[in-house]
């Protein structure tokens, strides 16, 4: 059997060259794999969940009630067998995803892994996040309950703040003005086809330029072997470490979502003329706690009798500031010499101060989505997230220049 | 046999034909993306309030029946309510920003534009924040105002709707009423565009920065 394949599709030389390929090993290498774990979850419970779900918000009648189409077949998924765990397990997995690829992030981030030349990895990887976040976003209007419906309807609100074209954006979007009939057919079309096309796309680059360019390597490596690729063949060693992690993905996540069933929608019920109140999804939880702070009347003018106003500043250009630095970063921090194993993050103060910092600012401007329960102002909110940020910058930088010292002029890391 | 010059007439030949075919391509284009915006359509259940109109429960077990002065407490809460054209029986829920809030408040503690449009204690405003499209659902009762339940927008409703805390960039419009018998009526239409204005509009608000 082999050696037919083998006689057609020379199957040994590809063998050689990818299947015997060695790659690097280090606990902090999963993180990324769980991300792809998660999003190969999400395509199987997306099929299940496409094979019962209507995407229309036309009223039903089920059981004498008068009900929206969207919300009746996310009820009829959740009264089949293991349906509500598979809709669970769904929403967990999408926040893993999203989790698992911000650390990942923040892993190459602190060991200097976005430098040349995986620069074009680091691009790909950002737009990886902003896909799987607008995916996550999309996906959260479907189920139609008065939770889901008055989220995007906030988030329609924001697209229409962009400057010049945000009405026609939205629009385009939505379907018209959220909730229109239009709006739900066209959020599932991008929600289950045209986002995770490109994901699958972006993913697929992503680990391509990977294998070509090579994995950075843990600094051990250079000890034990230097200027030598230290690892094991992803046949059959790494393909044994990957697949003992995709069953554990999966049990741990079974586990969470049955036990903790999310966006359960009976007791949210259809959309109302009243909405309640909102909070988005967590890893939105910044943005939001930002837009609660920021001056209502704040606007900056733009030629033609446009305005920046308060929401596009504080969900737009706050979020796309943070998005040009990190696309700028490999630009402004370079280093010369091809890097091949990461960097100590205690060797690179600066660097993993400022990685520090950012954290505290999401972590706090998080803190400001519980503006109205902590019963903070917005002034003194403002100064928490700054000086926050300033002052986790600050005690990390110096607690690694007491603990390690200044790191020395020349790179060490330098191969 | 083909010379450079040949070659070189070939290729602009060719250059030019693949240009000016991907150029009448793309521009053709513009017509399906033109009509990605779908179109606005016009019934009577998505026409703005007008004069003359009733007020009908927007939720609750009411919902449907027209309201009346006994249906209001005094000093609150406000009830939700849509427009209803009474010649043709037509409840206008289909537009969401046709969503407003009915309050009775003490009349003297009005102040004077309010009491233009208000009768008999009796204001209506939209019921949509004017910051991100929210329902304005929730009353807090201690301080007497309109408190928005997604962003913590406050608006005074005995001056106007305005704005007193939170995010939200303009008051809520006013919708002027009167009294017919013991129902409120439409007067007229919103004092200013309800529901939340696209980035291009720079109407409302006070100009920063």
């Amino acid at each position: 059997m082999y050696r037919w394949f083998d006689e057609r599709l020379n199957l040994t030389r590809f063998n050689k060259k990818f299947l015997n390929k060695a790659f690097a090993v280090h606990h902090s290498y999963f993180i990324g794999e769980i991300a792809l774990f998660a999003f190969v979850t999400l395509v199987i419970t997306g099929i299940f969940l496409t094979f019962n779900y209507e995407p229309s918000i036309r009223m039903v009648k089920v059981a004498g009630k008068s009900l929206p189409a969207a919300y009746a077949s996310v009820l009829y998924i959740d009264s089949l067998p293991f349906g509500a765990v598979l809709r669970s397990v769904h929403h967990w997995s999408a926040s893993i995803m999203i989790a698992s690829a911000f650390i990942h992030l923040l892993r190459i981030l602190i060991s200097g892994a976005y430098k040349r030349p995986r620069e074009i990895n680091w691009f790909i990887g950002l737009l990886l996040l902003v896909l799987a976040i607008l995916t996550s976003f999309t996906g959260y209007s479907l189920p139609f309950d008065a939770f889901s419906a008055t989220a995007t309807g906030i988030g329609y609100g924001i697209g229409t703040s962009i400057p010049y074209i945000g009405e026609w954006v939205s629009q385009v979007i939505f379907g018209g003005e959220f909730p229109t009939v239009h709006s739900i057919p066209r959020v599932y079309s991008l929600h289950v086809l045209w986002f995770p096309l490109l994901l699958m796309a972006t993913l697929g680059l992503h680990m391509l330029v990977m294998v070509k360019q090579k994995h950075t390597q843990p600094t051990y490596a250079k000890k034990v072997a230097p200027g030598r690729i230290l690892g094991v063949p992803l046949m059959p060693q790494q393909a044994y470490m990957s697949t003992i992690l995709f069953l554990l993905y999966l049990a741990v996540v079974f586990f969470i979502a049955g036990t903790w069933i999310a966006h359960p929608i009976q007791i949210y019920g259809p959309p109302t003329a009243s909405t309640p109140p909102v909070k988005p999804d967590w890893y939105l939880i910044w943005v939001y706690g930002i837009l609660q702070i920021i001056p209502g009347d704040l606007k900056i003018p733009l030629p033609f009798g446009a305005v920046m106003n308060s929401e596009f500043i504080g969900s737009i250009l706050v979020p796309g500031v943070l998005g040009l630095a990190a696309i700028l970063l490999p630009f402004l921090d370079t280093r010369r010499t091809k890097m091949r194993y990461m960097e100590l993050p205690t060797r690179h103060p600066v660097r993993t101060a400022v990685t520090f910092a950012l954290l505290a600012f999401l972590v706090t401007t998080t803190l400001a989505g519980w503006k109205a329960e902590l019963g903070l102002s917005a002034g003194q909110l403002w100064a928490i997230i700054l000086g926050g940020s300033l002052l986790t910058y600050v005690v990390v930088y110096y607690a690694i220049i007491l603990i390690w010292g200044r790191p020395p002029k020349e790179d060490p890391d330098a191969a | 046999m083909s010379s450079k010059k040949t070659d070189a007439t070939r290729r602009a030949i060719v250059g030019a034909t693949i240009g000016v075919g991907l150029g009448i391509g793309s521009l053709s284009l513009l017509a399906p993306v033109v009509s990605l915006r779908p179109k606005k359509e016009v019934s009577p259940e998505t026409e703005p309030p007008k004069e003359g109109d009733l007020l009908t429960f927007a939720v609750g077990d009411k919902a449907g029946k027209v309201v009346t002065f006994d249906d209001l407490p005094l000093e609150g809460p406000a009830v939700l309510a849509y427009p209803k054209d009474p010649k043709t029986g037509v409840i206008k829920s289909g537009e969401k920003n046709n969503l407003v809030l009915l309050i009775r408040l003490k009349p003297d503690e009005l102040d004077d534009e309010v009491k233009k449009y208000s009768a008999d204690g009796a204001v209506c405003y939209s019921a949509i924040c004017t910051h991100l499209g929210c329902t304005v659902g929730e009353w807090d009762a201690s301080r007497g105002l309109f408190l928005c339940p997604c962003h913590k927008g406050l608006f005074d409703p005995r001056h106007g709707a305005e704005v007193v805390a939170g995010p939200p960039p303009r008051p809520l419009p006013t919708l002027p009423i009167r009294a017919d018998g013991n129902k409120p009526v439409v007067a007229g239409g919103f004092t200013s565009p309800p529901g939340v204005l696209a980035g291009t509009t720079a109407a409302g608000g006070s100009c920063a920065v």
